[in-house]
């Protein structure tokens, strides 16, 4: 059996947290079978806050074998995965991705992006929501985190 | 249309170096054309998108 990352103190605080959530959200969770020292662990980190909550749900692809999904949601690593609105069966995408494991400061960050989504709210400005309905070519942003 | 992605820089050691990230946070837009060091406020993004779209 393999022992849990997370203990019960920090399920507790997460399902707390989770009394937030709205709608339902699909986690897409890309992995590799070689070279992906920290794939085991993302997807058991995912797994274990997912279940948390049924509005959550966690589904498993792999970067190889599902290429074309993995493409036609820009995830080009491992483990790399996509948080997604499901809306009448249907996947929404607000665009939030994450390339290695949500650990450390990143937890929050998982968590908080969980929320947002679930909420159907980025909770930006006005002024940032006028200027993002503006746009006409693509924004990547990519922002470069370390877990510690 | 936009795109927000967490890279965890130790994985990905390669990237981090092409992006010249020498402290985290840091906000990389459209590869490059701009670069947000540390945490800034929300109209900071803002402006610094909107440079990199020039």
């Amino acid at each position: 059996m393999t022992d849990k990352l997370l203990n019960d103190e920090i399920i507790a605080q997460v399902r707390d947290v989770f009394d937030g959530l709205q709608d339902e959200v699909e986690v897409m969770f890309f992995g590799r079978q070689n070279d992906c020292d920290y794939c085991d662990d993302t997807r058991q980190l995912l797994s274990e806050v997912i279940g948390v909550s049924d509005k959550l749900s966690l589904n498993e692809y792999d970067l190889e074998e599902d290429a074309a999904l993995a493409q036609q949601f820009g995830v080009d690593k491992a483990p790399g995965f996509v948080m997604v609105g499901r809306q009448d069966g249907q996947r929404v995408d607000y665009g939030v991705r994450f390339s290695g494991i949500p650990a450390g400061h990143e937890f929050s960050t998982l968590i908080h992006s969980l929320i947002l989504v679930s909420g159907r709210d980025s909770r930006l400005n006005d002024q940032t929501r006028a200027f993002l309905a503006g746009l006409t070519e693509p924004v990547h942003l990519q922002v470069f985190v370390t877990p510690t | 249309m936009v795109i927000s992605e967490m890279v965890e820089a130790s994985e990905f050691p390669e990237l981090a170096m092409q992006f010249n990230v020498s402290g985290v946070p840091q906000t990389t837009i459209n590869a490059g054309a701009s670069t947000l060091v540390g945490a800034a406020p929300e109209e900071h993004l803002v402006a610094e998108i909107a440079q990199a779209l020039k």
